[in-house]
C-alpha cells in the first residue's frame, strides 16, 4: 500500500502561518500553499490539505485526513475522538466567559437562570455551565460574539481572546475561564497505527525542529 | 457462550478475520487489548483517577518520553516501570511473552499476560497471528469485558469497522447463570463504506421484483412461493389498497410487475408492468419460466 500520509492545515487564520512553518522545519515543505486545496509537499509520503481549523478535527476523526494542525479548543468543541499527539504551543488563546464592563454580575456563580449566552463554541459552553447546575440558553454564533451583549441579544459571551484586546475594546469583562488551548498536532487512531513508522518519524523530526 | 478457553478466543478472532477477508477487504488489520492487564497495573502503581487518565492518553499517543518521565515523578517500581515501558512498546503478540512481573500483587497481571500468551500460541495454529497487533492502550468504553477486547480496522477508513472481545460476568447479571462468553459485532455500514473505499463496486442486483396480490390469499401464498423459488424477489401485498396504489408503491420500490392472481392457478394472471402501466394475461408457469430463466 503507497497511500500518502494526509496532514489538514488551517486554510486561513492566525494558525496557518505557524502550522505552515512547523512542518517545514520538520522537513515538510508545503510546495503550493497558495493554489490548491491539496498541496503536493517537499516530502513525498505526505501531502497537505488546507481546510478550516473548525473542521479539521472532524476530518481527522473519521480519517478523511491522517493528521491535522488545529485548535485544543475546537477539538474539544466538535468532541473529535482523536489523539493529540502534541502541543506546538502557538496559537496560544483562553476560552472565557465575559459581560459588560457595566454589568453587575463579576463571576460565573453569579449568572441568573435563563441567561442568555452567544457563542461560536456552543458544546464547550452547554457542558460548562451544565457542569455547574447553571441553566443558560445558548446561542450559536459564528464569528463576533462580542456584538451580541451590545445588539441585546445575549446578557453574557462565551469566545476565545489571546490578548483581551477584543474584549476590551468592545466594553466587556471576563467573569470566569473555561480553558486555556493552544495548538495540537491529532491524529486519526486508525491512521497512528498504520502509518505508526513515519509518524513516529515525524514527531521526532517536530519535536527536534521545535527545540 | 459457555467457554473461557483460549481455543474459543482464537475461534471468534479467526471468524472475524475470515468474515472480513471474505467480503474482499483488504490489508485487514486487529488491534487487541486486554480489558483489565492496564487497569490492574495502575492500580498495583496505586494511581488516582486523575492519574490513570494522563497514564492512559500517554500510552495511547505512545509517548515513551512522557510515559518515563511520568512514572519517574511518581515513582513507579523500576519492574512495573520496565513492565510499562515493555508493553506499550510491543506491537505483535508474541513480543508480550517475554514481560512478567515479580511481587504477589501482580498475580492477576501476570495471569492476564499468561492468558495472552496462550492465545498467542493459538492464534497462530488459526494461521492468523500475522493480522493480529498487539496494543497495551486500547481499552474499550464499555465496561463489561473481562478478558482481550479487539478492534478491527482497514487503512482506508478512520473508523474501526468492528470490534468486541471477552465478557465473562456479563450474561450473570441478566439471570443467575454463568457463563463465560466472547464475541464481536461488525458495523455494516461501515463495512460497506471500506468496501468502497478500497474500490470495491456493489454490483446491481438483477434480480426482477414482483409483488403479487390478490382476493385469495392461499393461491397468492402459493404464487409468492413459486416465484421465489425460480430466483425472482416476491412479496405479498398484504395491505388491502387498491391495484393503482399497490401500482405506485411499486414505483417506488422499483418493482418490475404487479401480479395479480385469481382463486386457482390453473387461469392465467395478470401481469402489470410497472413502467409501461400495460397488463397481460398469462399461466404463472409461463411467466416462472420466462422470469426465471
Amino acid at each position: 500500500m503507497n497511500k500518502k500520509i494526509r496532514i489538514a492545515i488551517p486554510n486561513k487564520g492566525r494558525l496557518k502561518k505557524p502550522a505552515i512553518e512547523m512542518l517545514a522545519r520538520a522537513g515538510i515543505e508545503v510546495l503550493e500553499e497558495d493554489r490548491a486545496y491539496v498541496s503536493r509537499t517537499s516530502d513525498p509520503r505526505f501531502e497537505a490539505i488546507f481546510a478550516r481549523a473548525n473542521d479539521i478535527p472532524v476530518y481527522v476523526h473519521y480519517g478523511a485526513v491522517d493528521l491535522g494542525i488545529t485548535g485544543h479548543d475546537l477539538i474539544l468543541e466538535r468532541d473529535a475522538n482523536v489523539l493529540e499527539l502534541m502541543d506546538l504551543e502557538f496559537g496560544a488563546c483562553t476560552l472565557v466567559v465575559a459581560v459588560p464592563e457595566d454589568s453587575p454580575i463579576t463571576s460565573v456563580a453569579e449568572v441568573p437562570a435563563l441567561t442568555r449566552v452567544a457563542t461560536g463554541f456552543p458544546n464547550i459552553t452547554r457542558n460548562f455551565f451544565e457542569k455547574r447546575g447553571k441553566q443558560v440558553e445558548v446561542l450559536e454564533v459564528s464569528g463576533t460574539a462580542e456584538l451580541a451583549p451590545k445588539l441585546g441579544l445575549a446578557q453574557i459571551i462565551v469566545d476565545i481572546t489571546s490578548t483581551g484586546e477584543t474584549l476590551k475594546q468592545n466594553k466587556l469583562k471576563i467573569i470566569g475561564t473555561i480553558l486555556e488551548s493552544t495548538s495540537r498536532l491529532a491524529c486519526n487512531k486508525i491512521a497512528y497505527r498504520t502509518f505508526e513508522t513515519q509518524i513516529t518519524e515525524l514527531l521526532a523530526r517536530m519535536r527536534g525542529g521545535s527545540e | 457462550m459457555g467457554c473461557n478457553t483460549p481455543e474459543a478466543d482464537g475461534e471468534i478472532l479467526a471468524l472475524l478475520i475470515s468474515s472480513l477477508t471474505q467480503v474482499g477487504l483488504q490489508d485487514v488489520r486487529v488491534d487487541l487489548g486486554h480489558a483489565s492487564l492496564l487497569k490492574d497495573l495502575m492500580n498495583a502503581a496505586g494511581l488516582d483517577e486523575q492519574q490513570k487518565v494522563s497514564v492512559q492518553s500517554l500510552l495511547a499517543c505512545r509517548d515513551s518520553v512522557g510515559l518515563k518521565k511520568f512514572m519517574e515523578q511518581n515513582n513507579f517500581q523500576s519492574g512495573l516501570r520496565d513492565a510499562f515501558l515493555q508493553l506499550s512498546c510491543c506491537r505483535r503478540l508474541d513480543e508480550v511473552s517475554s514481560i512478567s512481573l515479580n511481587g504477589s500483587k501482580y498475580d492477576r497481571a501476570n495471569k492476564q499476560l499468561e492468558s495472552l500468551m496462550e492465545l498467542t500460541e493459538t492464534l497462530k495454529d488459526y494461521r492468523i497471528d500475522e493480522f493480529v497487533f498487539f496494543d497495551f492502550s486500547l481499552t474499550k468504553k464499555i465496561e463489561y469485558y473481562t478478558g482481550m477486547v479487539f478492534e478491527a480496522s482497514v487503512p482506508n477508513l478512520g473508523l474501526p469497522i468492528g470490534g468486541g472481545g471477552r465478557y465473562d460476568n456479563f450474561i450473570e447479571k441478566f439471570g443467575k447463570l454463568k457463563l463465560p462468553a466472547t464475541g464481536f459485532a461488525l458495523e455494516i455500514g461501515k463495512l460497506l463504506q471500506a468496501l468502497t473505499a478500497q474500490g470495491f463496486e456493489i454490483p446491481e442486483d438483477p434480480k426482477t421484483k414482483v409483488i403479487v396480490k390478490s382476493k385469495f390469499r392461499d393461491t397468492a401464498v402459493e404464487a409468492v412461493k413459486a416465484l421465489r423459488e425460480a430466483g425472482v424477489i416476491a412479496s405479498l401485498e398484504v395491505t388491502k389498497r387498491s391495484l393503482e396504489k399497490t401500482m405506485e408503491y411499486g414505483k417506488i420500490t422499483e418493482t418490475d410487475y404487479v401480479v395479480s392472481v385469481g382463486s386457482s392457478l390453473n387461469s392465467p394472471v395478470t401481469v402489470y408492468d410497472v413502467k409501461s402501466n400495460v397488463s397481460r394475461d398469462v399461466m404463472l408457469q409461463t411467466l416462472l419460466e420466462e422470469l426465471g430463466g
